[in-house]
Formats: structure tokens, C-alpha cells, sequence
């Protein structure tokens, strides 16, 4: 049975190939002068299972996660690999499914006989994979922002260090909208938990910063065409506050764009409405002077930190998010570094614990659980990172761009600080 | 508390394409941003258009250009197809091999990637459009030709069988298709295809290859329907015609061919209902939270088994309506409902062919990029074959309205032309039935109606939002 190693990807298929054929050199020490992998008790690649989301709806984003990886293996297996040992990707689709991710986690444990599974990005598969991943003692590192692992939903061997909730991104929001863009905000959001969560969160997170809410504007999700719910929006709103999801979004802020014309209110909203969208494309001029939340910034700016200017030449993005070999090719570049950062990561822990095979798991988890801060370096280019042992989840800084001629331009940057919140469990009171 | 992740922003930009599936996030949000209703009007107009002119051409006219032109000499192949095929059993078996032992990455196994991209996706319209080949590459023809020669078939097929198993095979084919929760896993579809060739094999040892791939073997069946439609054929002499001067030789069908070309159509149709917005809302799932397949096997297995009935009902229902109606108000005589149904289910085949298409395309723009990526090393080795290690995957001709706009033109242009050329078969076949011009136009007029309303589906099906 194959090791389904991941050596191909679409976007930078040939480079790693060829690291993973140098790790393969500097595994048998072929290669003269290199870090190499000899000083290691064994020589076994220290195998990562990939949750990918290759088909599915999760598939445009399982393919820039799965490049990100690929370029993380290759520099990591660069360095001499974790423990003097190469490291190895395996593969597996979850089709974007929970039933499925849950299958595929015990492919990792049982057929693959993975050291830890990583890298799943929806929450409805995390939240399907975690209990099974639990069951099998798999430490399970996701990538998924979702605040289930931070809430206390799952289990001591899921972890997310390597990208911050999105209850820290939206409470983090809160203090530039109110002392910015202005003080009366009026939500717009689709009709179901999701929306409802960011109506109830960003509520409380405005008023503590001086600011209400003077409208919430519930639309049915089924909803495809917005214009009739504008004219519920007051007229002394100073920023329209909306997390519209789905096929429609851009229809969405384009309606918005001409309900009000010039003398619109400032609109603000998340980058994920645009991912993988060119955003100088004909027929979204309307997005001009709008500003989004990014997790890191797709657009490379001018004081670029040379981590990030690093991060997009081995993943191979360009300074506007694309890649290299077509310009046209967006990256979903807010999110994606996720992946990058995780695999450091689960590097340091397996360093720090001395990890040699699945006996040492617990240890890992702990080693992992014992870390707090990570400057911002190669390693995090996305920004330092404060990890909470006991939520397993990471925080870190947040950014506020502005579509200004054409270009995501970050105006604001958020502290660390202004994402954290309290407690909600400790994982680290869990037995194994 | 925020239990859902704004991993759902993304999902719910995403399409879900039917099989190996690709979503992209900006292709269907850019659609909706493009005048839709105008191409749905406009396409609309012009299947009513050509209803009405071709109504007018007289039945010699059509039969003229149905007729086919000779345009050159037989062309006897010889063994070659046998022999094709028995490279293409090599090859299917390296195939199996590859699913098995290769990446289990489905973007990175060639065994899905050739099976549904290749093979699904692409044979499909090549068939339909440029030649019968299949009748080249599939995995059994040389083989048994090499095993059994001319013997005599070990049993007899039950005659009164007929087609029925092919067309139940099919679709369980295409509940596979539509409703597995993982159909490109690399170890499943090994699985899966390795039992359906043994199966075919063992049945053409037993009953003779050639019946049963003429009534057992579904995509011979399909194939073999499909590939009448092609504008070129090479039997006793070259002859080309207009798309679908071949099939009417065909017509009228048995039972089973005539709805199995009803399946044909409504496994592309189905395939596409399923994701919008409308549908997800019957079957009670939120379209900006889609679960994911798991949580639709049974509606997507029993919406595609209802769906057959449903369309095989209304299309019924047209054709008897049409002969009533030429009866009522017009001079046909007694026409046995069977036999129009037979002649008339051929007709059907443009449009099964222009909704593949149309369906697929966006998806085999992709994923045949992934086909040739992996082709550069089939077993994740680090190999550089056939000088593709530097080729690169690309979606960036979806992430803007440049390249989005002229894609979603191309689909409409197939889903109204499919219709466009079924409107003239069924009118040339319409003078098998009936003799005056007043009951040429009664005993289509329902079919007519139903054409423009399946148009306006078609064209509709392309523009909806979809959450699956």
C-alpha cells in the first residue's frame, strides 16, 4: 500500500519534489556537506497525515493548503527534518465531509500509522474528526479557525496553534470599527447560527468599546438578491458591519454599493468573501474604499517584514497573492499561512518532547501545551503568536486593509491582546 | 459562543461539482454577477425561434439533409480496434495498480483522475461528437477476441432480458456517482472498477462478448447511443450528415434503450439540481451550511431514482398528448403509443450530451490540468515524465469575470444548441408519424413546449446559486 506521500502539487509541484528528493538524499546522506539526517536514533520519516479538503466544497482551499504544506515539508526537510528525521506527508481526501474526515483519521491511525494527522480546515469535519482522532490517541493539529477548540467541544488531542479563532478576530475587530469607522453600526447577516453568532458577539464586543449596534439585519439564507433589506438600514448608521456568506456575497456588496452611491456609510467585512477572487477584476469597482478583515495580508506591503517577503517566494505567491506562474491564480492567502505555522509547530513540540514514534504522543501534546509565546519570524511570518495551553488555541495579531486603488492596504493591526479572551476550558486537566 | 468556524464563508462560495468534485469560490459568485437573465432570455428565444423555422422546412427538405453525404471509402479497419483495446486492458490494469499503490490524493492518483476526467467527462463528449471510441479503448472487446475468437457463447442470454440489466446497471452507476460519499478515493474506485470489468468479463465469457455489451454492459450501451449522434460515420462508406442523421437509424428503440436515453439526460440534469439552492431547501438543509455528501446519500439517491420516473412521465405524457392531440384536431390515424415513444426517446440524446457538457465543463478545465500534472509521476516517486514536472495547476481563468463570462456563454451555447438539434430530430422523425404539416406540428407541439421549459431549466441550472 502506498504512503500516498504528497509529493505533487499543483502550485509548486516541482520544487517540492525536489526537496523532498534532497530530504530523500539527506536521509541516505548522499548529499556532501548537508545538515543531514544521520545523528537520528532512526532514520523512519516522521510521518504527518493531511486532512485535505481535495474534493468537496472545500477543494479550491484544499489545494493552497495543500501547497503551503508542501512548501513547509520542503523547508523543514531543508533544515534536516524534525529529530534528524525527514518528515512525510500522507495524504488523504475527506471529501470536505465529517463522516468522511472521521474515516479518514483512522486510515492515519491504523493503515498509514501516521505520528499525528493535521491540517483540516472546516469546522463541520473538524468537529466529525475530533472525537475519533480522541478515540485513536492521534494528536490532531486543525487549521480550521473554528472556536470549537478554544469553546471545550472537543478533546485534549486536538489542537490549534497555528491560527487564531474566529471569536478572536471578530472581538478584535471591534476597537478600530468603533474608533475609526464610527460608533453606529448596523449588522447584516445571514439567518442561522453562524450569523447569529457574530450578531451576538460583535454586539458585546462594540458596546465595550464605546459603540451599539443600531440595526440587525437577519437575511434568510436562501436569499439572493439583497436590495429590499437596505432601506432597513437607519439612516444615521456610520459602518455597515456584514458577514454575508455564499454565492451572492459579491452580489451583495455590490447591491449595497448601489443602494448608496457615493455617500455611503463605511463598509466593512471579511476577506473571505474574496478569497481566491481577483479583486482589480471588471465589475468589482464597488469594493473600492471598503475594508476587510485579513488574517495575513494578501497584498504584500511596503514595509513588508522580510518573513513574509520569505514565506511567499517558498510557497510561491507573488506580492499580490497570486501565483507565481499566473497572476491570475489568487491565493487564499488570509488563512493559508495556518498550515506553514502549524508544521513549525508540530516541529518544535516533537523537538522540544524528543518524539520518536507514537509512544511519545502525550508527550508531544504536552510539549506543545507547554508553549506560550512565538515571535514573529520564518517560522510564524504571519505575526508573533501567544499559544494558550489549556484552550489549545492560538492568539495573534489581526488586520484591518483597505481596498484602496485596487490594493488590499492594511490600515489597522491588531494587538494580540485586543483578540484574547477568557478561559473557557482546560484541556490540560484531560487525562490521555 | 462561536461554534460554527468562518470556515463557512469560504464553503458557502463553494461549488460542489458531482463527482471528483472541484469547487471554486469565485467562479459561481462572479456567474451571479453577469446578466443571466438576458443569456436565459436570449437562449430562450432562440430554441423558440428555431421550433418555428424549423416547423416551416418542408419533411423533404430535412430528410435531404438528414440523409447523409458519402464523402469518401469504407475505411476497414481491420483488428486495429481489437487491438487497441487489448492495450487499453494493459493500460486500465496499470490503472488499478496506480489507484492502489499510487498518492491517495485523488488529485494526485491517475486512476480517478483518468477514470472521471478522462473517461467520464471527456470520453463522453468525444464520443458524442468525433468518433465511437470506445469501441477502441474499452478493456474487454481485444481481450476476448484474443480468448474466444468466433466460439460459441457458453449460454444463451435470455432473449426476453433485452437491455434491462444495462440500464439498471446504469443506474447504480450513477447513484455510486451521485450519492458515495468518497467516489474518487483511489482504493475504493480500484475496488469498485476491478469488479465491475471481472463482472463484464466473466458475462462476455459466458454469453458472447458482443451481446453482452449490447445489453449488459451499460457504457457500451451508453456509448453506443451517444456515438450516433457524431456527425461523421464510417460504415459500408464515409458518410457525413447533420448531428444525429445516424441515430435515426436506430429508432425506434427497444423499451429499455428509449428510457435508458432518458437516464442518460437526467443523470446530468439530476446531477445539477441537486446542488442549487432550490433543492437544497426541499430536502431541508440550510444552502450556506451544506453537511457535506454524507448527509445527502438517501435524497441524492432517492431524488435520482424519482427524478427518472418523473421526467420519464412527462415526457410520456407529451407524446401522448402530441398523438392525441394530431387525433383530436388534426387527420393521424391510430399511432401505438410505444412506438412513438421509441422514436421519439432518441431524440433525447443532444440534450443528455450538451448537459454533460455543460455540466462538466468547468470541472474538466481543472482537473484535466491535475491529469497531466500527475502524468509527470503517477507514483509521487519524484519522477519528471514526459517533461511535465513544471507544469503548474491554474484556476485563475475563474477568478475573475474575463474568464469566468466566456466559459458560462460557451455552457449555454451547448445547453441551446442540444436543444436546438433535438427540435429537428423530432421534427424529421415526427414525418415517420404523421403526414400534413397540421399533424407534423399537433404531435410535436407538447414536446416543443417541453423543449423550451427543459431550456429554460437548462439555461437556469447554469445561472442558480448553488450551496452543495
Amino acid at each position: 500500500m502506498s504512503n500516498g506521500t504528497s509529493k505533487k502539487t499543483g502550485l509548486n509541484r516541482r520544487t517540492a519534489l525536489k526537496g523532498m528528493g534532497a530530504g530523500a538524499l539527506l536521509a541516505t546522506g548522499a548529499l556532501p556537506g548537508s545538515l543531514g539526517f544521520a545523528q537520528a536514533q532512526s532514520s523512519a520519516p516522521i510521518k504527518i497525515g493531511f486532512q485535505k479538503h481535495a474534493t468537496g466544497i472545500g477543494a479550491a482551499y484544499g489545494r493552497w493548503y495543500d501547497a503551503t504544506t508542501q512548501a513547509a515539508v520542503k523547508r523543514i526537510n531543508d533544515m534536516g527534518g524534525i529529530n534528524g528525521r525527514p518528515v512525510e506527508i500522507v495524504i488523504e481526501d475527506d471529501g470536505t465531509d465529517p463522516k468522511r474526515g472521521a474515516e479518514v483519521i483512522e486510515k492515519f491511525a491504523n493503515q498509514h500509522e501516521v505520528d499525528v494527522a493535521f491540517g483540516t480546515l472546516f469546522s463541520h469535519v473538524v468537529i466529525g474528526s475530533a472525537p475519533r482522532a480522541g478515540e485513536l490517541k492521534l494528536p490532531y493539529f486543525v487549521v480550521s479557525e473554528g472556536h470549537h477548540v478554544a469553546s471545550g467541544m472537543l478533546n485534549r488531542y486536538t489542537l490549534q496553534p497555528g491560527i487564531t479563532d474566529v471569536k478572536s478576530q471578530v472581538q478584535s475587530m471591534a476597537p478600530f470599527v468603533a474608533n475609526n469607522l464610527g460608533k453606529k453600526v448596523t449588522m447584516i447577516f445571514p439567518d442561522f447560527a453562524f450569523g447569529h453568532d457574530h450578531r451576538d458577539f460583535f454586539s458585546a464586543a462594540i458596546e465595550a468599546q464605546g459603540g451599539e449596534v443600531v440595526a440587525k439585519i437577519a437575511v434568510p439564507p436562501a436569499e439572493t438578491s439583497f436590495t429590499r433589506y437596505f432601506p432597513q438600514i437607519p439612516r444615521d448608521t456610520d459602518v455597515v458591519y456584514h458577514v454575508m456568506v455564499g454565492p451572492a456575497v459579491l452580489t451583495f456588496v455590490k447591491e449595497l454599493g448601489e443602494f448608496f452611491g457615493p455617500s455611503r456609510p463605511e463598509i466593512f467585512g471579511f476577506i473571505d468573501s474574496l478569497e481566491a477572487v481577483d479583486i482589480n477584476s471588471p465589475g468589482l469597482e464597488f469594493l473600492e474604499g471598503t475594508y476587510f478583515w485579513e488574517g495575513h495580508p494578501r497584498h504584500a506591503q511596503k514595509d513588508n517584514s522580510e518573513y513574509d517577503t520569505a514565506y511567499r517566494a517558498a510557497v510561491g505567491v507573488d506580492d499580490r497573492g497570486a501565483s507565481v506562474s499566473d497572476p491570475k491564480d489568487v491565493s487564499t492567502y488570509a488563512h493559508m499561512f495556518g498550515c506553514w505555522e502549524t508544521l513549525n509547530v508540530i516541529k518544535a513540540g516533537m523537538e522540544t518532547a524528543d518524539y520518536q514514534g507514537p509512544a511519545d504522543r502525550a508527550k508531544l501534546i504536552e510539549a506543545v501545551e507547554a508553549m506560550t509565546d512565538m515571535p514573529h519570524s520564518l517560522d510564524h511570518p504571519q505575526g508573533a503568536k501567544l499559544f494558550n495551553g489549556k484552550t489549545h488555541q492560538v492568539f495573534g495579531s489581526q488586520h484591518i486593509s483597505k481596498v484602496t486603488d485596487g490594493t488590499l492596504t492594511v490600515e489597522h493591526t491588531a494587538s494580540i491582546e485586543d483578540g484574547m479572551y477568557e478561559d473557557e476550558v482546560d484541556y490540560t486537566a484531560q487525562s490521555f | 459562543m462561536l461554534h460554527k468556524s468562518k470556515r463557512l464563508l469560504w464553503g458557502m462560495l463553494g461549488v460542489i461539482l458531482p463527482l471528483p468534485a472541484f469547487a471554486h469560490p469565485a467562479e459561481q459568485a462572479l456567474v451571479l454577477l453577469l446578466p443571466t437573465e438576458l443569456y436565459t432570455l436570449g437562449g430562450t428565444l432562440a430554441v423558440l425561434a428555431s421550433i418555428i423555422l424549423i416547423s416551416l422546412v418542408p419533411s423533404s427538405g430535412l430528410a435531404w439533409l438528414y440523409r447523409g453525404f458519402r464523402i469518401g471509402k469504407a475505411c476497414d479497419l481491420g483488428r486495429a480496434p481489437f487491438v487497441t483495446s487489448g492495450l487499453a486492458t494493459g493500460l486500465f490494469f496499470t490503472l488499478l495498480y496506480v489507484g492502489i499503490n499510487g498518492p491517495n490524493d485523488p488529485q494526485s492518483n491517475l486512476l480517478p483522475q483518468v477514470i472521471w476526467t478522462g473517461w467520464w467527462v471527456g470520453l463522453f463528449v468525444l464520443q458524442g461528437v468525433a468518433g465511437d471510441l470506445w469501441r477502441w479503448v474499452n478493456p474487454w472487446s481485444g481481450l476476448c477476441a484474443l480468448l474466444f475468437g468466433r466460439d460459441a457463447p457458453v449460454l444463451t442470454y435470455p432473449a426476453r432480458l433485452g437491455a434491462w440489466p444495462a440500464l439498471c446497471i446504469f443506474i447504480l452507476f450513477q447513484v455510486f456517482l451521485l450519492a458515495d460519499i468518497a467516489p474518487s478515493d483511489p482504493d475504493r474506485l480500484a475496488t469498485i472498477a476491478f469488479l465491475y470489468w471481472l463482472f463484464t468479463f466473466v458475462g462476455m465469457a459466458l454469453f458472447g462478448p458482443a451481446i453482452w455489451a449490447r445489453n449488459v454492459e451499460c457504457f457500451s450501451v451508453l456509448f453506443g447511443l451517444i456515438s450516433s449522434l457524431r456527425v461523421v460515420h464510417c460504415a459500408k462508406e464515409m458518410r457525413v450528415g447533420l448531428p444525429g442523421w445516424a441515430s435515426f437509424s436506430l429508432a425506434p428503440l427497444d423499451m429499455a434503450r428509449a428510457l435508458f436515453c432518458l437516464a442518460i439526460l437526467v443523470s446530468g440534469s439530476f446531477d445539477g439540481l441537486r446542488e442549487t439552492f432550490w433543492w437544497l431547501g426541499q430536502i431541508g438543509i440550510n444552502p450556506l451550511a451544506f453537511p457535506g455528501r454524507s448527509a445527502v446519500v438517501w435524497t441524492s439517491g432517492i431524488g435520482l431514482i424519482l427524478a427518472n420516473i418523473a421526467i420519464i412521465c412527462l415526457y410520456a405524457a407529451c407524446v401522448q398528448g402530441g398523438i392525441y392531440l394530431a387525433r383530436r384536431f388534426g387527420t393521424l390515424a391510430q399511432v401505438p403509443f410505444s412506438i412513438a415513444f421509441r422514436t421519439y426517446a432518441i431524440t433525447i440524446l443532444p440534450i443528455a450530451l450538451g448537459y454533460h457538457f455543460a455540466h462538466y465543463f468547468v470541472s474538466f478545465l481543472v482537473q484535466i490540468q491535475y491529469l497531466v500534472a500527475t502524468m509527470a509521476d503517477p507514483l509521487a516517486r519524484g519522477w519528471n515524465l514526459f517533461g511535465l514536472g513544471g507544469f503548474r495547476v491554474t484556476t485563475g481563468f475563474l477568478n475573475s469575470t474575463e474568464g469566468v463570462k466566456p466559459i458560462l456563454l460557451m455552457n449555454v451555447g451547448a445547453v441551446v444548441i442540444s436543444h436546438i438539434i433535438s427540435i429537428a430530430m423530432t421534427h424529421h422523425l415526427s414525418g415517420r408519424i404523421a403526414n400534413t404539416r397540421r399533424d407534423l406540428i399537433l404531435i410535436q407541439l407538447l414536446l416543443s413546449v417541453l423543449m423550451i421549459a427543459y431550456t429554460i431549466f437548462g439555461l437556469w441550472l447554469l445561472s442558480t446559486p448553488r450551496g452543495a
